[in-house]
């Protein structure tokens, strides 16, 4: 392989899964920052702003700052504002924040973006929805994930409600974070990376982290942590290029590809 | 000219209403349809539409109900309601006019509660609490299956959630849905039917749902079977040409529509459902199918 130029690594799931760090995962991040390879932390976490996320990751010791975040959120935000939505924001209260300069607006609203946000997810507010789209609104989906852990175990993500509501209403959304590729396409942009292929992208969901990353060229390595499940690297194909124990195994094997290029 | 639209008009109205003036053209074409009763064992009648528009009665179909029990015809009312329990149901139709026994009355839970038995699936349940009495008699430990009807302010993210654990820990789930409609009129305006809420957990684990509800095969085949008919002795009597009438074919089941309810014209030549029988409304279903000629 070429020079490893960066590693974009997911959050939720393969560095953290909730409030614990995954096994020796900020050692590993340090191992990896040792190396001098560029980072980017991308996250479909949707239900917490980056003030929220950075603030979880500061505290698990992790060495990150607040810029490295590059979140679905961000994307969405841009989507709104290049096509001058008036989004009913099905998010969480806590990501919010995140829209504050576009969820002030005069009338009615013309567009239902999703985010995760299980206490939203009920019937009056997804009628509501519904009758958006019936008039014509239009779908945004900041994810379709269709599920992430938590300490209380697996729990639905944004995407079955995405699709809830696409079947419903007979329309198609627009998905702006991962596995979208512009998405990855954007992170890596951010960091100066213009070649794909001198990428890794570190995650454990094989359709959204992996299977994305690798159809814009990345190298895709997929980790048996947080929503990983037994034979997850067989429903994607191409596989991906890398099946590890967790994100410390992830970080040697590169620092290994990184050694002997 | 003038006068002759307004004819034509009331002519069509009704026919659709009482329906017992009926031009000349269409005598001849009930009596040409005459022969598709042939056969017939048993009906298969559908409630909203064709007994009754919300809770007014559809002229005729009192007696032509009463005309098959007193000949001990036999047949099965079949609706998809899943929000209101049978009594409900039959407390209504009671006030119309007609006399029903609880037994031939099928919604899609005790087709439910038929299969569940049948074929030893202990359920998890999403439907509206007031429904949870008609599944008396079913094994609810341990499930290994999910069920879910319109669960109407039930449908909450707990919920869903726990349904979506239960699919995700079986071993072999079997997701079952009640009815896979996209949306309705409800009293504020339109609301979510339970078929997002089927295509949501469909897409969280990957297990396509089993409709049991019109216009799902399973569907018919249960109350046939409740008869002991076969498929090819029963006519599915119905207001709706896709649902009803098309489903009822894809079964193996003879369909016939009726011009009352949500029927509109455009539905007599659907591009894909072509009814074995056109009929203005049930009495004349039940007419030929005793072969008295409409007055």
């Amino acid at each position: 392989m070429k020079k490893v130029e960066a590693v974009l690594i997911d959050l939720s799931g393969t560095l953290h899964i909730e409030n614990t760090a995954t096994p020796n995962a900020v050692e590993a991040l340090k191992r990896l920052r040792a190396s001098r390879v560029k980072i980017k932390f991308v996250t479909n976490t949707t239900k917490e702003s980056k003030t929220v996320l950075y603030q979880r990751l500061k505290k698990l010791g992790f060495d990150i700052s607040q810029e490295e975040i590059f979140t679905s959120l961000s994307a969405a935000n841009d989507l709104i504002k290049k096509d001058q939505l008036k989004p009913m924001l099905i998010v969480d209260d806590a990501a919010l924040e995140d829209f504050s300069d576009v969820s002030k607006f005069d009338g009615k609203p013309d567009s239902v973006v999703v985010g995760l946000a299980p206490e939203k997810f009920n019937r009056p507010v997804l009628n509501e929805a519904l009758r958006l789209l019936l008039s014509g609104g239009k779908l945004v989906a900041i994810h379709q994930g269709r599920y992430y852990k938590t300490s209380s175990g697996l729990s639905l993500g944004p995407g079955p409600f995405v699709k809830l509501l696409e079947y419903a209403a007979g329309v198609e959304a627009v998905t702006v974070g991962k596995p979208n590729v512009e998405f990855f396409k954007a992170a890596l942009e951010d960091l100066g990376v213009a070649d794909p292929t001198t990428a890794f992208m570190i995650g454990d969901d094989v359709r959204d982290d992996i299977d994305g990353a690798q159809r814009l060229g990345l190298k895709g390595c997929l980790v048996q942590t947080g929503k990983y499940r037994s034979g997850d690297e067989t429903k994607i194909s191409p596989p991906p290029d890398l099946v590890l124990g967790d994100f410390s195994n992830a970080v040697d094997q590169i620092l290994s590809h990184i050694g002997q290029s | 000219m003038l006068v002759r639209v307004l004819s034509i008009s009331i002519g069509s109205t009704l026919l659709r209403g009482t329906c017992n003036h009926i031009s000349s053209f269409t005598v001849k074409r009930l009596k040409s349809q005459a022969s598709n009763m042939d056969g017939v064992k048993g009906l298969l009648i559908d409630i909203s539409g064709v007994l009754k528009d919300g809770d007014v009665v559809i002229d005729g179909s009192v007696a032509a109900i009463k005309k098959l029990q007193s000949a001990n015809f036999p047949f099965r009312l079949v609706t998809n309601e899943t929000l209101k329990p049978r009594k409900t149901i039959l407390s209504t139709l009671s006030m119309l006019g007609y006399n029903i026994d609880e037994k031939i009355l099928f919604s899609p839970v005790p087709a439910t509660v038929e299969i569940l038995k049948r074929e030893n699936l202990r359920p998890h349940l999403l439907v509206h609490p007031r429904m949870i009495p008609e599944f008396e008699g079913v094994d609810f430990n341990d499930p290994n299956c999910v069920v879910m009807a319109d669960a109407y302010e039930h449908f909450t993210f707990e919920n869903m959630n726990a349904c979506f654990r239960k699919l995700m820990a079986m071993e072999n789930p079997v997701f079952i849905s009640l009815g896979i409609g996209k949306y309705y009129m409800d009293d504020d305006g339109m609301a979510l039917d339970v078929g997002g809420f089927a295509k949501c957990l469909e897409y969280a684990t990957g297990v396509s749902p089993r409709v049991v509800g019109k216009p799902s095969r399973d569907y018919f085949l249960a109350a046939v079977n409740d008869m002991n008919l076969k498929c090819d002795q029963v006519v599915m009597i119905g207001d709706d040409v896709l649902h009803d009438v098309g489903g009822a074919q894809a079964a193996g089941l003879k369909g016939a529509l009726v011009r009352t309810g949500k029927f509109t014209k455009r539905d007599e030549n659907h591009p894909t459902v072509k009814p074995d029988l056109i009929v203005n409304n049930l009495a004349h279903a039940v007419e030929l199918l005793f072969g008295t000629s409409p007055s």
